[in-house]
């Protein structure tokens, strides 16, 4: 009886959301923060397109954890069998998501990828949005070199760059735009470019020892989350904090702290949010609103600050 | 058992090394101790501010990690085995001790359940390599996979900051006398206690003497009395114990969990075994030969960090002395 009736439930639930004219939007897993962040975007998203259709339904789906390839795959699975409208998936795995992209391609579902490249045929699926690596390199440069001069009076000097894995496509478009920036902006001198292979605790004796060889840094670049944590401890062991230019890059609550207590200036935020809220606006506007849609979107990343860490804008990016 | 056939066993260790007693194993020590010596002379004249009494404090924290996992993975390796899982160990503990911590636990027990972890592992490795007959290569290969699987699954591969009161043990420092000397950091006085007792045990102790035995001549051990299973599985514990203490050294120093922490670490844990003079075909090691190993490597990082050489030539540069090291005492042992 129980079975027949939750079989029942699930049937109207599924028939409501078909009539509903679901965007299913699956994610890597339901369980983070950094996830969480995207489905708040959705559903704001959602919110304002029921205004033009009322209709509208966004279901946030992930499996368990993020090393659960097969369970995204079903979820996806289940989205096309129920006929949703259009799909906005963040691939767990580069490769393993490729044969479920091309079957809801198949059925004419429009895929939305977003967060993670896939591989494959890149006309299986309609757009890609993720973070511009090189414009937010570009952007923690500036950031850099305009408190650089705030607080030197010039632009020169020496600043260290701690990398994290060497020739990660990310590590290309962020380090390498990251030092084109500086290098065509300014006259600061990168003496070292260090990589801690995202291990906080290498990032960190890095830190140490560069800072240790050079007394006269004025800069330093953290390049993602756990080199900029490693960086950050180092420069507040060192007694530096706030002596020396540090940025870093992404926003965990870590991060955060350290841009509370001036440790780290400032930190790039990836903008999770906007993921989630272009994601499903994207795949209204091609599935439900027959526009045309940009092939690789941008969805931005927040520069934040200590003046600016409790805007809503931050709030939205942080996680 | 009488302590006659154990100290036969262990001389007979010593010959089946091709060591010719104790003054020839005095002078290779003694030049593994000249060629540290030599390092940092090369690298306080060549890199500036390396030799600063601030930056020796720093490089003896930095390299206190490897010398404590490198004195662990000895003990496994003299058994004739090898233990590729503290890295993923490392990374657990540490977690395990934050996550209590965060949910109110006070944070000494906190980071005793953390080492119950690691000694937990390490029951697990020896069990797999003494009941299951496992080669310690794939028990250990296998543990490190699922002990980082685990680590990632509890965290959601998130790391999370521990209670500001975590950092001490990381963080705080005895014999502070202003900015000129910032003192002797925890984890180094850790360090230099614990190659003392695993000293102690390795020379003085029971334990240790059959650590030898099985190594050199497991059968030979088996026949005069050694509870072979059990030394080995002793030694394993002593392996993640050793590398749960690093773990939670560093979780306290970051203040952080670390799901994603400490990989790669169990190879260099090794190269400093290898460096300090232990064979990889068991039955020879000392801990002082590891913790020397432990600090060229250190040393060599750290120097060459400072003295600004490129990051990709520091990874040539240390795998160049990890082989010229072993190939220099393959030849000494020939002649």
């Amino acid at each position: 009886m129980k079975k027949l009736f939750v079989v029942l439930m699930m049937a109207a639930f599924i028939a409501g959301a078909v009539s509903a004219q679901e965007i299913a939007v699956i994610v890597k897993t339901g369980n983070s923060s950094f996830w969480q962040n995207v489905q708040t975007g959705c559903f704001n998203a959602q919110k304002e397109l029921k205004a033009t259709t009322p209709k509208l339904s966004v279901t946030f789906l992930g499996p368990q954890s993020e090393q659960n390839i097969n369970e995204e795959i079903n979820i996806v699975e289940s989205a096309i069998d129920r006929g949703a409208k259009a799909i906005v998936l963040a691939p767990s795995d580069v490769t393993a998501l490729i044969p479920v992209v091309k079957k809801a391609k198949d059925a004419g579902i429009p895929v939305v990828i977003i967060d993670s490249l896939l591989s494959g045929d890149p006309s299986n699926y309609v757009s890609f949005l993720a973070t511009d690596n090189d414009a937010a390199g570009r952007a923690c440069a500036k950031e850099l070199i305009a408190r650089v001069k705030a607080a030197t009076g010039s632009d020169s000097g020496k600043i260290a760059v701690m990398s994290y894995v060497a020739g990660v496509g990310s590590e290309i478009g962020r380090v390498g735009g990251f030092k084109d920036y500086i290098a065509k902006n300014s006259k600061l001198q990168i003496v070292t470019t260090q990589y801690s292979n995202s291990d906080q605790v290498t990032g960190l004796n890095q830190t140490t020892n560069v800072l240790a060889a050079n007394p006269d840094l004025v800069g330093i670049f953290g390049a993602n989350e756990p080199t900029a944590i490693g960086m950050g401890r180092a420069i507040a062991q060192a007694g530096l904090a706030g002596k020396i230019v540090a940025i870093g890059f992404d926003g965990n609550s870590v991060l955060q702290g350290f841009v509370k207590d001036g440790t780290i200036q400032a930190i790039c935020v990836q903008s999770s949010y906007n993921m989630g809220y272009v994601g499903v606006k994207t795949a209204y506007d091609i599935a439900i609103a027959k526009k045309k849609v940009p092939v690789k979107v941008d969805t931005g990343f927040l520069i934040v600050t200590k003046d600016n860490i409790d805007s809503t804008a931050a709030k939205n990016v942080l996680y | 058992m009488s302590t006659t056939t154990v100290k036969q066993a262990d001389e007979h260790g010593m010959e089946a090394a091709g060591s010719s007693g104790r003054s020839k194993k005095a002078i290779d020590r003694f030049i593994t101790f000249a060629a540290l010596v030599a390092l940092f002379i090369v690298f306080s004249i060549t890199a500036k501010n390396f030799f600063t009494v601030r930056n020796v404090l720093t490089l003896t924290l930095q390299t206190s990690t490897i010398t404590l996992m490198g004195i662990g993975v000895t003990f496994a390796i003299i058994t004739g085995g090898i233990d590729l899982s503290i890295g993923s160990v490392v990374a657990l503990t540490g977690t395990v001790a934050v996550m209590a911590a965060n949910v109110g636990v006070p944070i000494w027990m906190s980071m005793l359940l953390g080492l119950l972890t690691g000694i937990a592992c390490g029951c697990v490795n020896g069990l797999l390599i003494t009941k299951m007959k496992l080669p310690p290569f794939i028990a250990t290969l296998g543990m490190m996979m699922v002990v980082r699987g685990v680590v990632l699954t509890i965290t959601n591969a998130n790391s999370k900051p521990a209670p500001d009161a975590f950092g001490a043990l990381g963080n705080n420092t005895i014999l502070r006398f202003g900015p000129k000397f910032p003192g002797i950091a925890y984890p180094v006085l850790i360090m230099i206690a614990m190659a003392f007792v695993f000293h102690f045990i390795l020379k003085k102790m029971r334990i240790g003497r059959y650590t030898y035995a099985v190594g050199s001549n497991e059968e030979a051990a088996r026949l005069s009395g050694i509870k072979v299973h059990r030394v080995k599985i002793v030694n394993y514990v002593f392996c993640s114990f050793l590398a749960g203490l690093v773990g939670i050294i560093l979780a306290s120093r970051m203040v952080t969990s670390q799901p994603n922490g400490g990989q790669g670490y169990e190879l260099n844990a090794i190269a400093a075994a290898v460096i300090g003079g232990t064979s990889l075909m068991g039955g020879v090691g000392t801990v002082g030969g590891t913790v020397i190993g432990s600090f060229i490597i250190g040393v060599l990082t750290v120097g060459l960090t400072m003295q600004g050489a490129n990051y990709f030539m520091q990874q040539i540069v240390i795998g160049l002395v990890v082989i010229f090291a072993v190939a220099f005492d393959q030849l000494r042992s020939r002649k």
